[in-house]
This record gives C-alpha cells, structure tokens and sequence, in this order.
C-alpha cells in the first residue's frame, strides 16, 4: 500500500484497477489473511504450553497473566502424578484406544477387500448405511449402549468401551477401506492366483502390503476418534479408576486443590499423540480428508 | 466392476473362497448387527414406555407427545439450529479464505497446512481447556487485552453470560473444526487447471471475475457437501458444548443432543431420553434421504 496506484488507471477490461494494483491487493490480502488465520490457530496452542511449563505462582504474579516464561519448571506435571490419578487414567486411554484402534482397522480391511472382490445384491443399501451410522450422533447412540450393557454388567469395563468406540470410529474407517481397495487392481491378485498362491496367501504377501497406505490412515482415524472421546468414556464409565484421561482431566477444574497450571499440564499431554501424528504421518490423514473427510 | 471375476476364475478352492468370504463378512456383520442395529432398535422401543428401566409401562407415542408439546423443545431445537447454522457458515468462511490463500502457494503455506491439522486433531477436552482459559474473567487473556485497549470495563465472563455463551462455544467450535473444510477445498482448488487462470489473466480478466467464473463454480460442489454433512455433524455434536458450557447458563447452549444427555443421566428419564433420541434418528433420517438423493455419495464406492 501507500503508492499512489489508485490514481493511476491502465484500464484493464473488466476492471478500473490496473491488473499489476490487483496483483498487489491481492498478495496483500493474502497475507493478512494468513497472519490473521495464523494468530487464530497458534495462540491458543502458545499460551496452554506457556501455562504448562511455569509455576502457577509466577504465571499469576501480580495481576496481569505472564505468557512470556522466564524459566521452564517441571512442577504441574509432578502435581499432576503425585496428586491426581493422571497415570491411571492415561493407562485406560491407552488400552481402549488401542483396542478399539486394532479392532475397528481389522474390521475396515476385511469389510473394504470383501466388499470390493466379492459381487453381491444390495451394495448401494451397504453404502448407504455405512454412511448414515458415520452421520450418526455419539450420543444418541450412547443411551441405548448404556442401557444394554447396564443390563449385561459391562458398566465400566475395557470391553464396553472399546466396543462403543469401534462402533463410532468403525463406518468411516469401512468407508476409506472401501473406497481404497477399488484403487487396488484385482489383476495382482490374479497373476498371484494363476502361480498358484492360495487366496490366503495372496491376501498376506500381496494385498495387504499394496493396501498399506489405506489402512494407515484408517487406523489413525480411529486412533483419533477413541483418544478424543469424551462422550462414550463419559456414560460408560462411572468409577473413577475406569476413567479415561478425557473424562477424568474433564473433573480438574472443578478441584479446589487444581489450578489452571496442572490443566494446561494435562491438556499438554494429551496433545503430544495428535501433535505426532500432525507432523510426521499428515500424509496419510490428508488422504482421510480426499475421501470424503473426517468427522 | 471389479468384482465378478474371483468366481469365473478356476482356481478350484471353492471352500477357501468361501472361508475368506465368512472372514469378511461375520465379523462385520456380528458388530454392526451389536452395535448399531440391537441398540437402536432397543432404543426406538424403549421409547414407547415409560420408565423402561424399572417398572415398565407401554405408552405408545406419550413420550414422543410429551417432548413434542414441552415448552423447551422448541428452544432447544432452535439452538441447535442456530449452532449447526453459524458453526457451519464460519467454518466454510475461515476455510474458504485459508484455502485460497495456501492454493497461491505463498511462502510457508505447506507450515500453514500443517498448522491447521493441529487443532483439528487436539482432543475437544483440550480446546475447551485453551478457550475456557482464554476467555475466563479473571485470568483470561482476552479480557485482559480487551480491558488494556479500553473496549470493556469490567471483565466478561463469556462462557456464563447468557447473551454470549452460544456466541462462545461458536467460536469455539469453529477453532476446532473450520480445517475441515480448509483441507476439502484445498483439494478440490488444487484440482483446477492453473491454464484457466492463465488464459483469463491474458484476457484482462479481474481477480474477482477470475474467481466468480472460474473458481467458484468448481468449488460449487464440495461448498454444497460441506454445508450438509458439517452441519449435520454439528447438529448432533455434543462433547464440545457440555464440556464448555453443560448447557447452561440457563440452557442457552441446550441443544437437542445435550437434552438427550440430561433427560438421560440427569433426570434419569430413559423413556424421555430415547424419545429424544429417536426425534434425532428420524431428523437424520430425512437430511440423509435428501443427502443421498441429491448427491449419490454412495457411487463412490458401489458402481
């Protein structure tokens, strides 16, 4: 800005700015714009680090919240183990997610080879209905697992939970496999076959590693989903020591005894697995988002 | 198309073709039936009585006609509707702008890119933690700039104000999940064909006209999507408000998903819940019958 290019008027058709003055609006704007977005995204991301790794008495010294750390000091996340259950609540997030994570993948790799190598009536009402439960609200299908497992006595057990994150992170997991397998040419298969490899073990040595990519991203998903779960781990589990870390970092603010030092220390933790996988594995989730997006 | 072949094909293992046929298709069969079609089945029929969990009583549609004629549901489902909406139109607004300005592949777009996975992927518990902090009267970063600039005088607690609660968790929500709509229309943007550009930039073409003529009309289709499965998902979202706001203050933030929860655990209304639940099903039913109607998704993959 600033030049006095307003004035000067290489008429253009279509316009009465010169097309070098767009260009210059243009790249202005986008650049304001990427600032803006920038500072929208990373300053939330900045201060729960900033909180995290300073004494809550020196964050909150003197009226004004300090964001700028003088010093790093490992004492929200010491309170965090001596004082609150954290281990035992990230334990049981781990285990249901990687449960869920192994079982709603498996799931997907066979349905999605199924359902493209075998032909069989009624493949757009399967379609359909994959897609209608990946629509589905969390909650709305929350109650009726609460109810059954209360009947059955699976309240606050690995299982139940595991099962109740499958069924919401399985529809979109089948979708992406679906949709990946009909990438995969059925003619590698049939050169495998025609040497006479049994079905099995084409599926081992020659489908599974070409269907790689497909099903990393699907596991991330599902990865995803069970480590972001409040809503099942919520209902399903009522004893504290069943808590996932969601659930249970959920009560802190609520403590008299926790601040918002130890918060920002557990939200910190829970963001590393989501943070890895942003950096080193986007490949595969972007490949989640060219099918159809992730919910 | 790919698939009648496996059983022309004489590799005389017919018991092996149907092992690995039963090994595809029982598992998933077993879990959907278990996971999604007893429990909603069970659900839409405990909602036909009353107090299904302790001594049942059949209703027929009572429980339906109750919520139906509570003075709330109309509220509730408003805000829903002015949740999904707003949630929905931002997102597709701070996705579209982003979008195009990392499609001109200025420098540090790819950071750009990645920096929007972040938030997509940080567990609601997470975000609600940074924004309660943000935007907490006493310690909040917000308040506190908006009171050095001179905007405000007292300090604003906009999670339990009821004017500005909905407004809160909108942001909120729109933090978390506007790269949604950033990746998808990344996507299709990259697909046009730069040719185009080229050629209306010869012809003395507007930046504005550019994108009215060119880039719009491409984009016309994932905006349509965008639009109806985001606010489909943010329709039914629940984790996000409950965990900022519970509902309140004063159910300005109740939506239809969160009443779900409350008639459930709260008033330990089963009947009551799954009636709700049932109204969700069916709502949804509809947006998806329009859904596959107008856009075949399902073609993708059963052609």
């Amino acid at each position: 800005m600033g030049s006095r290019g307003g004035i000067r008027r290489e008429r253009a058709a279509g316009s009465i700015v010169s097309q070098r003055t767009q260009a210059r609006l243009k790249r202005i704007a986008v650049y304001v714009t990427a600032l803006l977005v920038s500072v929208f995204v990373t300053v939330p991301v900045y201060v729960m680090v900033a909180i995290a790794i300073q004494a809550p008495s020196d964050v909150f010294a003197g009226g004004q919240v300090h964001l700028l750390p003088d010093g790093v000091t490992l004492r929200n996340f010491v309170v965090l183990v001596t004082e609150t259950s954290s281990v035992r609540y990230f334990t049981n997030s781990l285990i249901v997610t990687a449960s869920s994570t192994l079982l709603s993948t498996a799931l997907a790799v066979a349905a999605g080879y199924g359902l493209t190598r075998f032909d069989f009536r009624g493949k757009t009402l399967a379609a359909r209905a994959v897609l209608f439960s990946y629509m589905f609200s969390p909650i709305v299908l929350a109650i009726p697992l609460y109810v059954i497992f209360f009947t059955l006595g699976f309240l606050n057990s690995y299982f139940a939970l595991t099962l109740a994150l499958t069924a919401i992170s399985a529809p979109f997991c089948i979708w992406l496999m679906w949709q990946y397998f009909q990438t995969v040419p059925i003619a590698l298969e049939e050169s495998a076959w025609v040497r006479g490899a049994s079905r099995w073990r084409t599926v081992r040595d020659v489908v599974l590693p070409v269907a790689r990519p497909g099903y990393i991203s699907a596991a991330i998903f599902a990865f995803a989903v069970a480590w972001n779960d409040f809503t099942m781990a919520r209902v399903v589990m009522s004893r504290d020591e069943m808590y996932t870390i969601t659930v249970g970092a959920s009560l802190f603010l609520d403590r008299v005894s926790i601040g918002w030092g130890e918060t920002m220390a557990v939200s910190l933790l829970i963001a590393i697995p989501p943070f890895c996988i942003a950096l080193f594995l986007q490949q595969y989730l972007l490949q989640g988002f060219s099918v159809g997006g992730l919910e | 198309m790919s698939t009648v072949r496996g059983v022309d094909l004489p590799f005389g293992r017919f018991d092996e073709r149907r092992l690995v046929l039963l090994l595809c298709f029982l598992p998933l069969g077993v879990f959907f039936a278990v996971v999604w079609l007893v429990p909603v089945l069970y659900a839409l029929g405990m909602s036909l009585f009353d107090e299904p969990t302790g001594g049942a009583q059949f209703v027929g549609p009572g429980n339906y006609i109750d919520l139906l004629t509570a003075g709330e549901f109309g509220y509730f489902l408003w805000n829903s509707v002015l949740y999904a909406g707003s949630t929905t139109a931002l997102s597709l607004l701070v996705g579209l702008s982003l979008a195009l300005v990392v499609n001109q592949r200025i420098r540090g777009g790819n950071v750009l890119r990645t920096m929007m996975i972040f938030p997509y992927l940080l567990p609601t518990l997470v975000v609600i933690f940074m924004w309660r902090f943000l935007l907490d009267p006493n310690v909040g970063f917000v308040n506190q700039l908006l009171e050095n600039w001179g905007l405000i005088a007292e300090p604003i607690a906009f999670f339990s104000t009821t004017g500005l609660a909905m407004a809160a968790v909108v942001v909120t929500s729109v933090w978390k999940f506007g790269s949604f709509a950033f990746f998808i229309l990344l996507a299709r943007l990259q697909a046009i064909d730069p040719d185009l550009y080229e050629r209306a930039r010869v012809e003395g073409a507007s930046t504005w006209q550019a994108f009215r003529d060119i880039t719009l009309p491409n984009l016309r289709g994932a905006i349509l999507i965008i639009l109806l499965v985001r606010g489909i998902w943010m329709f039914n979202k629940f984790d996000i408000i409950y965990l900022a706001t519970g509902g309140g203050p004063l159910s300005a933030t109740t939506t239809l998903p969160i009443w779900v929860y409350e008639l459930a655990f709260d008033s330990i209304d089963f009947g009551g819940a799954t009636a709700l639940a049932g109204i969700m099903f069916f709502l949804l039913a509809a947006t998806a019958i329009v859904y596959f109607h107008a856009f075949q998704p399902e073609r993708e993959v059963a052609t």
